[in-house]
């Protein structure tokens, strides 16, 4: 029997997993987060240990462009010869290395340094960059800290008020919904989403309510209620006099957003604007003088896009004005996504980034971690590229000839995936490891076969900055192995300087040097207390007193409740402008996820009841908008712009603005709905323009 | 290395505040010099919130639509109350008042417009001048007029607002708000004018009417008369003398011109420019905004076109290589700020059901609940719509118009997303192959079943078939069905 948690999303939901093979048994466990619910995926999770398309050996590709399995070392010497003579061939930034926000803290920490180290390359990012990279660079410029939500996530079950911005939590991961219990009891649940969402409906029936813009107006909207909160004289003066910076700069760039502006530009009736604005003012008011707590909430509906850093900071500006972020009346946080998205950013795998989230730029930061890793700075490389630059650039001139991927899958999750599969395809050499032939590993030369969750040792870190425990309650199918031992094997091969230990507690114990005295701080974490339940948070430096009693907190559960983490110790609040647009009459596609799969859909794809539930991608769209373009319920559709094309099954629903259709990006072929999304990125994040791209629409004749 | 470019502006409205925010990452390269020269001693406001400042709903430091320490941080030098009285083109310097002669050598004319004042007997009315009116009369264009306004409202009494059109609608419905008594007086059978048909106009005055505003229409304004206080009455050959102590003068604003018309620029409706706003053959001279008159057309009044000039023009004046050509679709969109009237309108609605044969007119009336629709469309698309009452479909029209999307065929489709409950299908009889719960997939059939084999609570109910187990959402639907199971015996 083991307790551990479930492998999909950022709640990281409490699991029992009894038995093993295929005898295994699976139940929700009572932890905080969920109270021991679990989610379709979670509950089916446990079908894909024992499962037959299993990767049990290294694969390597052939002449004849099948696969055969090899014997580790001949998979590892492959590898080491192909880095080692593509450097000295072309550089060391000839080799990239590509990482996942769903790793253990471990295996991000092992990563970065493997990258760094054995393979001396600057050029490592991650999947994180299309998940929670806006957010961050958000947080990071307003408060001085990335930490998705800064305090407890159960702080919610309290709230008298949330506006939950961009964010499907219903279907993505719906035993949050727990949380929104008491605030949709109060009527205070504001969802806003340019679709009439599983989560936008839980505010029907007096929960609360829903303001549905047309997509791309998130910072247009965020600005006119900043509008009302300043013109209306309900802002929180005496906060932002106290905790803040930059107010002025504030003053001008919302001062042309007027109600009636901003609902021509959104589609959001200007009533609708203003009450959602006093709403929020009074509840805040109410929060600071010993009310219920307010919150104000954002996922990747608002942050996948060109503007996101610019569309978080608003969010952010927003809370400021209404007096919340540190303090006891509420905040603002963003929803993470991946299962380790939160640890994930904080130990290396970004090109701009050392462990502790430090910065690669900063000499200081690199003397640091140099120590810990026993080199001199100098072998550090510096800053690499980020995502989209790193896999666009692949097998050009300026990009890298070999790549590594590890716990992703951007030829179905990355934008413009016709680029993708080409870049991938000029390479010399593509390593994917992975349990599964994914997309991604179809794709490679070299495959190699890794843990899933039930079989390995490590930590995570979910939404609320909180350290957990990952168990292995079972033995690995045939020759698969953990990226640790990889790591540790190549780095010998490679002759890297440091060390590479394969065993997850002793990395962690290096993690916790390396992070120490910086933003994500660990050092005061203990295994063994984690281990035992310990509820610790981020940061948590050394020496910090840690109890193991549940309902007792450690390190860090609320964070800024005296300062936040700038040097002066305020809160900036960073003036920011929303972009002019033309009109456009061409219909709007958004993207997002399903109830029933994760991310690429790599693993849930092979659950059968997931698969049954959800077998194809569905085109959400509205009746009328369906019926102008002679589409009928269930017919295929060609979904086309200048990128490509996605072929889905049109699904009539009223759920959906006139303007926009819906696509789940989980679906492999020609259902990849990133086919048609805009690498354009983000100039903070480099976030890609995931959320919403200009498509036609034609029914498929005679096919339904 | 390039001497900066020196560019100045002249006038600091909205659009010059834009244009300058599009030019400040230039300005703080060194690409460019920038002045600004603004005869108001307040930095660029926002004019749209002037009634809600004289009212006391907002303050002046809130409509503020520039940062002076940004601005100053990015060395823009700005000159307030500085009166320019002329332009040398020869010498390419901008002459002004009690000031050394500015340099440049772009300029562009963001001079704005003045309120119109009209022919009445007692007010002398000069085109080319701000008209020097008689105390209690006033626009409300400025800073100031707001303080005059403000100053009238602390004295009490009725206060008259001449002119139908939006901006006069808008101060009434803002005198009503704080307690005052406004009269709105216009000429037309109904307020708004052009953008209203009959029965549109009828409810929107009765509208009027029940926010407080005093509405009298078809009057001919003849002159004013004044007391030892100033404004007495309005002087009217159709409805006598309208008692009131002070008259805010709405009827419409006029190009400020005089200046570029002073130096040999050629002048309309505004400042003549071709489509890339530029004013004289030389292309250093540019106009924009409501003093300007684009390609031949009379500018709007709206801030919506003047910005998107601005965006264009700081794109194009910063940028070495060529801008693609603009395009500055002049939107007439209105929407009313009034709380608790919602109106908004745009194009043509005076078409018939029967009037053209490729108009089609699309009419919805509920005058006692306050809604009314009407919509033209050509081929589909939007030429003209006026909605009151009805703020989701005016929010959506108002997409579906500046965008050129064709509307639902089925017209009413735009009626029912004021009432998304209409399409609620909850209230029908599930079956056993229906969804209870999402998160499980758990059937009404399968938890119907479980309840059937003893599940009592809805606990045993999750165990049984995890209906309930994941969200909770579900759980006041097992917990119907449970209540429904007969007793075990």
């Amino acid at each position: 029997m083991a307790d551990t948690h479930c492998p999909y999303c950022a709640l990281q939901c409490g699991i029992t997993l009894e038995g093993t093979g295929a005898q295994t048994s699976l139940r929700g466990r009572d932890f905080e987060t969920n109270g021991g619910a679990l989610c379709r995926k979670g509950f089916s999770a446990a079908k894909l240990l024992e499962h037959p398309q299993r990767i049990t050996n290294p694969m390597q590709r052939q002449a004849d462009g099948s696969f055969a399995p090899v014997d580790w070392d001949t998979a590892l010497d492959l590898i080491a010869h192909k880095a080692l003579e593509i450097r000295a061939e072309s550089g060391a930034d000839a080799v990239a290395m590509f990482g996942s926000g769903s790793l253990t803290n471990e295996k991000a920490y092992q990563l970065g340094k493997f990258a760094r180290l054995a393979l001396g390359t600057s050029r490592i990012d991650y999947n994180g960059r299309f998940c929670m990279s806006s957010a961050a660079a958000g947080t990071n410029k307003a408060f001085g800290l990335d930490r998705g939500l800064p305090f407890p996530l159960a702080d919610l079950d309290n709230a008298a008020m949330i506006l939950m911005l961009g964010s499907n939590v219903a279907d993505t991961m719906p035993p949050f919904v727990r949380h929104l219990e008491t605030v949709r009891g109060r009527g205070g649940l504001i969802v806003v989403d340019p679709r009439r969402s599983a989560t936008a409906k839980l505010a029907d029936e007096g929960a609360g309510w829903h303001l549905q813009p047309t997509p791309s107006s998130d910072l247009a909207l965020l600005l006119g209620l900043a509008h009302v909160v300043l013109t209306e004289s309900l802002a929180d003066t005496h906060y932002l006099a106290e905790r803040t910076v930059g107010l002025d700069s504030l003053r001008s760039s919302v001062a042309s957003w007027w109600p009636e502006r901003t609902a021509k530009v959104t589609g959001i009736p200007a009533d609708q604007i203003r009450r959602t604005a006093r709403a929020l003012a009074a509840a805040a008011k109410s929060a600071k003088n010993g009310g219920n707590p307010v919150y104000i909430l954002t996922g990747r509906g608002i942050e996948q896009h060109a503007n996101g850093t610019d569309t978080v900071t608003a969010a952010i500006n927003l809370a400021l004005l209404l007096g919340l972020p540190g303090t006891l009346a509420g905040g603002y946080g963003t929803i993470t996504g991946q299962g380790n998205g939160q640890g994930g950013r904080e130990h290396g795998q970004k090109c701009d980034q050392l462990p502790g989230y430090r910065k690669i730029s900063d000499p200081e930061h690199r003397a640091h971690v140099a120590k810990v890793w026993g080199v001199d700075p100098e072998i550090i490389p510096g800053p690499g590229i980020p995502a989209v630059e790193l896999l666009n650039t692949l097998g050009t001139k300026s990009g890298a000839r070999m790549l590594m991927v590890h716990g992703a899958n951007p030829v179905i999750s990355a934008p413009d995936a016709n680029q993708i599969f080409a870049a991938l395809r000029r390479l010399d050499f593509l390593v994917v490891s992975d349990f599964f032939f994914s997309e991604t590993a179809a794709e490679a030369d070299l495959v190699l076969p890794v843990l899933q969750w039930a079989e390995e040792e490590g930590t995570m870190t979910n939404l609320e900055g909180r350290i957990l425990r990952r168990r292995a309650a079972m033995p690995a199918p045939g020759q698969a192995k953990s990226e640790l031992w990889i790591f540790s094997q190549l780095a010998q091969r490679l002759n890297a300087p440091g060390t590479f230990s394969p065993n997850a507690s002793e990395v962690f114990d290096e993690l916790k040097l390396a992070s120490a005295g910086g933003i994500a701080d660990y050092s005061g974490v203990n295994w063994e207390d984690v281990d035992q339940g310990a509820a610790i948070y981020w940061p948590c430096p050394e020496g910090s007193e840690i109890s193991t009693k549940t309902g007792e907190r450690n390190g860090t559960p609320r964070l800024f409740l005296d300062r936040f983490a700038h040097s002066d110790g305020k809160a900036q609040i960073i003036a920011v402008y929303a972009p002019n647009q033309l009109p456009n009459k061409q219909i709007s596609l958004v993207t997002g996820r399903l109830l029933e799969h994760y991310q690429s859909g790599a693993q849930t794809r092979r659950v059968d009841e997931l698969a049954t539930a959800a077998p194809e991608a569905a085109l959400e769209i509205h009746p009328s908008t369906a019926l102008a373009h002679q589409i009928s319920d269930g017919q295929m559709v060609k979904v086309s712009n200048q990128r490509g094309t996605s072929i889905a099954r049109a699904k009539l629903s009223t759920d959906m603005r006139l303007d926009t259709v819906f696509l789940p990006f989980h679906f492999p072929n020609t259902g990849t709905a990133n086919l048609l999304t805009d690498p354009s990125v983000d100039p903070f994040s480099k976030m890609p323009e995931f959320k919403h791209a200009h498509v036609s629409l034609n029914p498929i004749k005679g096919e339904s | 290395m390039k001497r900066p470019e020196q560019i100045v502006i002249i006038g600091f409205g909205p659009v010059a505040a834009s244009l300058i925010e599009g030019l400040l990452p230039s300005v703080t390269a060194g690409d460019c010099e920038l002045t600004v020269i603004s005869a108001e001693k307040h930095l660029a406001y926002n004019r749209v919130l002037l009634a809600e400042l004289a009212i006391g709903a907002a303050e002046l430091e809130h409509l503020l639509m520039v940062d002076a320490a940004r601005l100053d941080a990015a060395g823009v030098n700005v000159l307030l109350g500085a009166q320019a009285t002329g332009v040398d083109r020869a010498r390419r310097r901008v002459l002004v008042r009690d000031h050394e002669p500015v340099s440049y050598d772009r300029l562009v004319f963001a001079t704005g417009a003045r309120a119109m004042i009209p022919s009445l007997n007692g007010l002398n009315f000069d085109p080319h001048a701000d008209t020097a009116l008689p105390d209690g009369v006033f626009a409300l264009r400025t800073v100031d007029d707001a303080q005059k306004l403000q100053h009238s409202l602390s004295i009490g009494g009725r206060i008259l607002i001449l002119g139908g059109g939006i901006l006069g609608i808008e101060a009434a419905l803002a005198i009503a708000a704080s307690g005052g008594k406004p009269v709105l007086v216009h000429h037309g059978a109904a307020p708004l004018g052009r953008v209203v048909d009959g029965d549109g106009g009828a409810l929107l005055t009765r509208c009027l009417k029940d926010a407080g505003v005093e509405v009298i229409s078809e009057v001919k304004a003849t002159g004013i008369s004044k007391d030892e206080h100033g404004f007495a009455a309005l002087s009217t050959s159709t409805h006598g003398e309208i008692l009131g102590g002070a008259l805010l003068i709405s009827t419409g604003v006029r190009a400020r011109t005089e200046l570029a018309e002073g130096c040999g620029l050629a002048v309309g409706r505004g400042i003549k420019t071709n489509q890339f706003l530029c004013a004289d053959t030389e292309q250093r001279i540019y106009a924009l905004g409501d003093c300007a008159e684009v390609d031949g057309q009379a500018p709007v009044g709206l801030l919506a076109p003047g910005w998107a000039q601005a965006s264009w023009l700081a794109q194009h004046l910063s940028t070495p290589t060529e801008v693609p050509a603009p395009d500055f679709s002049a939107s007439d969109v209105l929407m009313l700020k009034g709380q608790g009237i919602e109106v908004a309108a745009a194009g043509d609605v005076s078409a018939g059901f029967w009037d053209k044969p490729e108009l089609q007119a699309t009419v919805f009336a509920d005058p006692s609940a306050g809604r009314y629709l009407k919509v033209v469309t050509r081929d589909g698309v939007v030429t003209g719509f006026l909605s009151i009452g009805l703020p989701q479909t005016s929010a959506e029209l108002v997409l579906a118009y500046e965008r050129g999307n064709q509307l639902p065929v089925d017209r009413s489709t735009l009626l029912r997303l004021d009432d998304p409950a209409a399409l609620d299908l909850s209230s029908v009889v599930p079956s056993d192959e229906d969804q209870l719960c999402r998160c499980s997939g758990a059937t009404y059939g399968q938890v119907t079943h479980a309840v059937g084999e003893g599940c009592t609570t809805v606990a045993q109910v999750g165990d049984s078939c995890r209906a309930g187990t994941g969200c909770g959402g579900c759980k006041s639907k097992i917990e119907e069905l449970l209540k429904k199971a007969p007793a075990l015996a």
